[in-house]
């Protein structure tokens, strides 16, 4: 990869790209500055990701051919002792975080990713993994479309049906696990209903079925269903025929435009993409125009992007683990390549997410992963960040299918050059901004060089030092926060 | 891999057996990115050694003798019913025609109650008089959000908007000076623990070190000025290195090997963790584990198979393991478990149960009058929504402890609340 040597974004323009990004890398401010700048760079994004050339990327799904075997096939291997499903998750989870490396469609990505923890179906479960990878396709299809149409194609969708226990309940006595779940976590919110809207939530949805441990085929099964009058807020339906498939695309359009649910959905992007407890009147704001645009997506993040609150955000947001790994790959400019043995870059970066407290959509309960920062500000992830950063700033571990610059990539062959300059070189690189006074303070701590002292390729730091000045850089706020 | 997790299975035995083997492969990937990294070439030498070498502090324990509260979180609401069942209520027989425990298979059986039979490894203990349970436990209104009820039942004070949990302001009545005085076990704060006084979360004892430190402590202090600010993360920094300096004595010691081994789970590793944490003395004085899989809406199953079986066991045995490992130190440990509400009394069409209310709690270790069942027992209704209900205010058993074991006032850890004696503790 190049050294992001070309001229600096503005820091606004910075921070939108980070905020929805993974990283400024020389591609995408090259992306950026062909495009007219941020907005409408952002905008095209939105609304033609079409237009950014994206073949690194694609390519990288036929490195796990299992992700494009079926639920009956996967099932079959993972019986036959021929690959566990967990090993296809874990390929999965590698493929969104490589994927997430190299992208030039950031935005669509980063929905992507928004969409799939809100509408959470954890990685790590069971019977769900035969249909997980489909599930989230399905989820990207729709990520900068409407929230109806993506709220029916994930609540009937077999890997939720089976997570939450749709692929099972019957009208004897309805699981109540998805009905409640759709209500509290995917729609209204916490204390927009209650319990007989529950009630009600889990008959509509009876009559879903997944043939489990067998074919892991979908059908409706209409003795199943149950039949007769269901209320849920102001929904109201007889309910009377054998088949309710209707009657759950009806509750489900209805959900997606109730007010409830344009707030709830607003106030988790304005957390998400804002910052922690946003202002409610940005979240008010918001829910008009999704309403107003009948749940399509893009209106509301061009209205977040134009926000005041948005603009003033910058550095406002913690990377999560996921977030942190992929960034430190596109900051370092470390090349992944295909993989050949479990130890290979592309699988291990895996296990490097895990350790920071969370590999992608591993998240154990139904809420999805976190997008408040103050879950991922603990002990155990400063640990696991600083052991991450230490050992990429290194080259040290992984090493397999990987290629690490050196620090000749930043000391010149000729001329020395100042340690304060060097910094700057290794902030505008790794970074894209300039290196703050206090992170060239830090820097010397970290090495022992003062600021005037001359670096050139005889010195220690270019030697053997070199390590611990992009580890500081690493784990500095400026790269932390985003 | 967390332990912290909700469950949807089949009753397969070999699907359950992938399972075990998909959590032992991500943990063994994990121990060998860990070693790996560790192999890193030393960067010692170069430029000027401005900066003292990182010693250990000698920080212990203020009171070696002092106790220790272990809160086991059983996550996405355990069944009560199923884990100390009122055998003596032909309700709950008749709500559970599949799933109900067999009065013949259950241990411990006074009048009303039995323990579930995969709990036989606690048995010892409760002949012992160290384990109790306390049966209709829970909050004072039905909350059947896992995610409000877990925050509500955490933080313990309704009414105030303060983001403080119970636990850490019991941290504020103890007089210990330790940045590992409250200690959770996984990778982040818990609602009990988070708030004003510092918490340390780790995920193994083994990787609570600041990577890169071993040579000169020109890292560190290159961290602690970059994170000199007073945001979330700059605490978190601030207390992940003085945690980890202190934590060496609890990485120096190796991991006991009960006569009772713990189980493979991520339950037992953390367990275990925690034993080494207690034993090598560091200064925790409360200590936060999470088990999950508990949200058994499908598959909870039966004495023969299933979710609460496999769960039950697995908590039974890395308890049971637990204070065989503690040794000497068990006089000093007091374990409670919670969860943050019951399932229903009715079962579903799928072997399992839906979100309820009332619960049962268990007590074990140092001061608690054990070999009995404890609370005020409501009868059960055999309707749809029928709950158990509360009788035992939760925070009247955690009051019993924290007095009983710290010496603390209950009008701090648990403001405005007027505890009912449960006679828990002696």
């Amino acid at each position: 990869m190049a050294r992001n040597t070309a001229g600096l974004l503005t820091p606004a323009q910075r921070h939108l790209v980070t905020r929805f990004g993974y990283g400024v890398d020389a591609t995408l401010a090259e992306d950026v500055r062909r495009a007219g700048g941020a907005s409408a760079w952002f905008e095209l994004q939105l609304t033609r990701p079409g237009a950014f050339p994206d073949g690194a990327a694609e390519g990288v799904r036929r490195w796990w051919p299992d992700l494009d075997r079926g639920p009956a096939e996967l099932w079959k291997r993972q019986v036959e002792e021929v690959r566990g499903g967990w090993e296809v998750m874990e390929d999965y989870g590698r493929w969104l975080l490589v994927r997430r490396i190299r992208t030039r469609r950031p935005v669509l990505e980063k929905m992507a990713e928004f969409w799939e923890a809100m509408l959470h179906v954890p990685v790590s479960g069971d019977a769900q993994f035969t249909w997980r990878v489909d599930y989230g396709d399905t989820v990207r299809r729709h990520a900068l479309g409407r929230f109806d149409e993506l709220l029916a194609a994930t609540t009937t969708h077999p890997a939720m049906l089976i997570f939450l226990s749709g692929a099972t309940s019957t009208k004897r006595a309805p699981n109540e696990n998805l009905g409640r779940e759709l209500l509290e976590l995917h729609t209204l919110g916490t204390g927009n209903y209650d319990e007989d809207d529950v009630k009600a939530s889990a008959r509509i949805l009876t009559g879903h079925h997944v043939d489990l441990w067998e074919t892991w085929k979908a059908s409706y099964v209409e003795e199943d269903h149950y039949r007769g009058r269901v209320k849920v807020r102001g929904f109201s339906a007889k309910n009377a025929k054998a088949d309710g498939r209707r009657v759950t695309e009806e509750y489900l359009h209805y959900l997606a435009h109730h007010p409830d649910t344009a707030h709830h959905v607003c106030e988790r992007l304005a957390t998400k993409f804002v910052r922690d407890d946003p202002p409610q009147s940005l979240v008010r704001r918001l829910a008009k125009v999704y309403l107003r645009n009948d749940t399509a997506i893009v209106p509301v993040l061009q209205a977040l992007v134009a926000s005041k609150e948005f603009r003033t955000s910058a550095g406002d947001k913690l990377r999560d683990p996921s977030e942190d790994v992929v960034a430190t790959y596109r900051a370092l400019g470390v090349e992944v390549g295909r993989p050949r043995s479990g130890d290979s870059g592309a699988n291990a970066i895996l296990w490097q997410a895990s350790g920071l407290g969370l590999s992608p959509h591993a998240w154990p309960r139904p809420d999805g992963t976190p997008v408040r920062n103050d879950v991922w500000a603990s002990p155990a992830r400063a640990l696991g960040s600083m052991s991450m950063h230490w050992s990429m700033a290194g080259g040290w571990w992984p090493t397999a299918e990987l290629d690490y610059r050196t620090p000749s990539a930043w000391v010149p062959a000729k001329k020395p050059i100042r340690f304060a300059d060097l910094v700057d070189e290794v902030s505008r690189d790794l970074l894209h901004r300039p290196a703050s006074k206090h992170l060239v303070e830090t820097a010397c701590l970290a090495t022992g060089c003062g600021r005037k002292e001359k670096i050139d390729r005889e010195h220690g730091l270019y030697q053997w030092g070199f390590p611990r000045l992009l580890a500081a850089v690493l784990d500095s706020p400026d790269h932390l926060a985003c | 891999m967390t332990t912290d997790q909700f469950q949807t299975s089949c009753g397969c035995s070999d699907y359950d057996e992938a399972r075990t083997a998909l959590s032992r492969r991500a943990l063994i990937g994990t121990a060998l990115a860990g070693g790996a990294i560790a192999l890193g070439p030393s960067l010692g030498g170069s430029g000027p050694r401005a900066y003292a070498v990182t010693g250990r502090p000698a920080t212990r324990l203020a009171n070696p003798a002092g106790s220790v509260l272990v809160l086991l979180s059983l996550r996405g609401a355990a069944d009560g019913l199923s884990l100390v069942v009122p055998h003596a209520d032909p309700t709950y027989y008749a709500a559970r025609p599949r799933i109900a425990v067999p009065r013949e298979s259950l241990l411990a059986q006074d009048a009303m109650f039995g323990l579930h039979p995969a709990l036989a490894p606690l048995l010892p203990m409760w002949e012992a008089g160290t384990l109790a349970a306390v049966h209709a436990t829970g909050m004072a209104t039905p909350n059947r959000s896992h995610f409000a009820a877990m925050e509500a039942i955490e933080d313990a004070a309704p009414g105030s908007t303060a983001r403080n949990g119970w636990l850490n302001r019991l941290l504020g009545e103890l007089p210990g000076v330790s940045p590992l005085q409250g200690t959770a076990m996984g990778n982040q704060v818990p609602t009990s623990l988070f708030g004003t006084n510092p918490a340390f979360v780790v995920g193994r004892v083994d990787n609570a070190k600041v990577a890169g430190t071993e040579e000169d402590g020109r890292r560190l202090a290159s961290l602690k000025h970059a994170w000199k600010g007073t945001g979330p993360m700059s605490r978190a920094v601030r207390d992940a290195i003085s945690g980890a300096e202190t934590f060496g004595a609890a990485r120096d010691l190796p991991a006991g090997q009960p006569a009772t081994a713990y189980p493979g789970s991520g339950l037992g590793k953390a367990l275990s963790d925690v034993s080494r944490i207690v034993r090598s003395g560091v200064g925790a004085e409360v200590i936060t584990v999470d088990q999950g899989d508990w949200d058994m809406h499908t598959d909870a199953g039966t004495v023969e198979w299933g979710e609460m079986k496999r769960n039950a066991g697995d908590l039974a045995a890395s308890i049971a393991a637990f204070f065989a490992d503690l040794g000497p130190a068990a006089d000093r440990v007091t374990l409670v478990t919670l969860s943050e509400f019951g399932r229903r009394v009715k079962e579903n069409d799928d072997y399992g149960t839906d979100h309820g209310f009332g619960n049962v709690m268990f007590v074990a270790g140092a001061g608690v009058r054990g070999g009995r069942y404890y609370g005020s027992w409501p009868g059960l209704a055999n309707s749809l929504d029928s709950d158990l209900l509360v009788t035992t205010d939760y925070r009247s058993v955690l009051t019993e402890v924290v007095t009983r074991r710290f010496g603390v006032s209950v009008a701090q850890v648990f403001p405005g609340f007027a505890p009912q004696a449960v006679g828990v503790m002696a």
